[in-house]
């Protein structure tokens, strides 16, 4: 069985059935994935931008994530669910679909950005956590706002393209 | 005369300009929706503060002397991204009524962001002081959010009815 195989295989589940004949079910997921993915990128760059000293500056490192990565988190899961169930409803087309793929490499190197910053940038994260961050912690920023913007981009070219 | 004015405007050749370049709207949309994105984001975070349903970290003013300057700049991308969107497709939106109510939408929840900033400026407890002051500034954030819910439902919404 090929993947496209699987893929035309997942568009009979009933729940994919359901959002694909429905008039509203569709909207619906896609609103909600929408405000879910506004909420991610908005606190992710909160991040980003404290990282490379352009905003939030009067707050340290480890205070901003523990306020803002909660809010992140429950967003992503919520754009996820919603960003698979509306996969599923059309998804050969989405699995061919070029901006689709890139949409789907740029978060995987954004979840793989993040474990570096964690696990390696972090660990000493006391030594600049109110004042000026390490250039490795700066390129994280970057690296994290571009790919998030290249999310967003493919993630309106599919509705362009499909 | 709104439908008169969006075919004069979709006969201007800025307009014809726009429509012909195949990744105009698609990279518009998108600086719409990163705009998008930090407004939601920022008037959330001050407004769960407001509702004390976030306690710690700086203070509510502190929040929204850092925050509503960046709402404001935000707002005003999405005003040119807004006007740009909709030179290029005026009958998709001027006569579409789910754009009309994410305009009052944006309206509203402006005009209560200017009411949160100001009482801040002149009184960083104005929202703490009474009882009813309190389930005022509540209801506020509430409202607002609510709004910021709607506004991103509404824009989705243009392209379905």
């Amino acid at each position: 069985m090929s993947t496209l195989d699987l893929m035309h295989s997942l568009e009979q589940l009933p729940f994919a059935q359901a959002i694909s004949e429905s008039t509203w079910l569709f909207p619906f997921f896609e609103t909600v994935h929408v405000l879910a993915l506004t909420l991610v990128v908005g606190s992710v760059a909160m991040m980003d931008l404290r990282l490379l000293g352009i905003g939030s500056r009067d707050r340290t490192i480890t205070e901003l994530t523990r306020s803002v990565l909660p809010w992140t988190w429950a967003a992503f899961g919520i754009a996820a669910i919603c960003g698979l169930l509306l996969f599923s409803s059309k998804a050969a087309t989405y699995y061919v679909n070029i901006p689709f793929r890139i949409k789907i490499v740029c978060l995987l190197f954004a979840g793989v950005n993040m474990l570096v910053f964690h696990f390696v940038t972090a660990r000493n994260v006391a030594a600049w956590d109110s004042g000026r961050t390490p250039s490795a912690a700066r390129v994280a920023g970057v690296v994290s706002l571009s790919l998030w913007v290249v999310i967003v981009a493919t993630g309106r070219w599919i509705g362009f393209t499909t | 005369m709104i439908q008169a004015f969006s075919e004069w405007l979709a006969a201007t050749s800025l307009s014809r300009l726009f429509a012909d370049l195949g990744w105009f709207v698609p990279t518009v949309q998108t600086i719409h929706i990163l705009a998008i994105a930090a407004v939601v984001t920022l008037l959330s975070m001050l407004n769960f503060r407001l509702l004390r349903i976030t306690r710690s970290g700086p203070s509510l003013q502190s929040l929204a002397a850092g925050y509503v300057p960046w709402v404001w700049r935000s707002l005003v991308i999405l005003l040119v991204s807004g006007i740009l969107l909709t030179m290029t497709e005026p009958s998709r939106e001027l006569m579409n009524n789910a754009f009309r109510l994410k305009m009052l939408l944006v309206l509203v929840l402006t005009v209560l962001t200017v009411i949160l900033r100001s009482t801040l400026r002149h009184d960083p407890e104005y929202w703490t002081t009474t009882p009813q002051r309190r389930l005022l500034g509540g209801t506020i954030a509430a409202v607002s959010l609510i709004l910021c819910v709607s506004i991103v439902a509404a824009g989705r919404l243009i392209a379905y009815v």
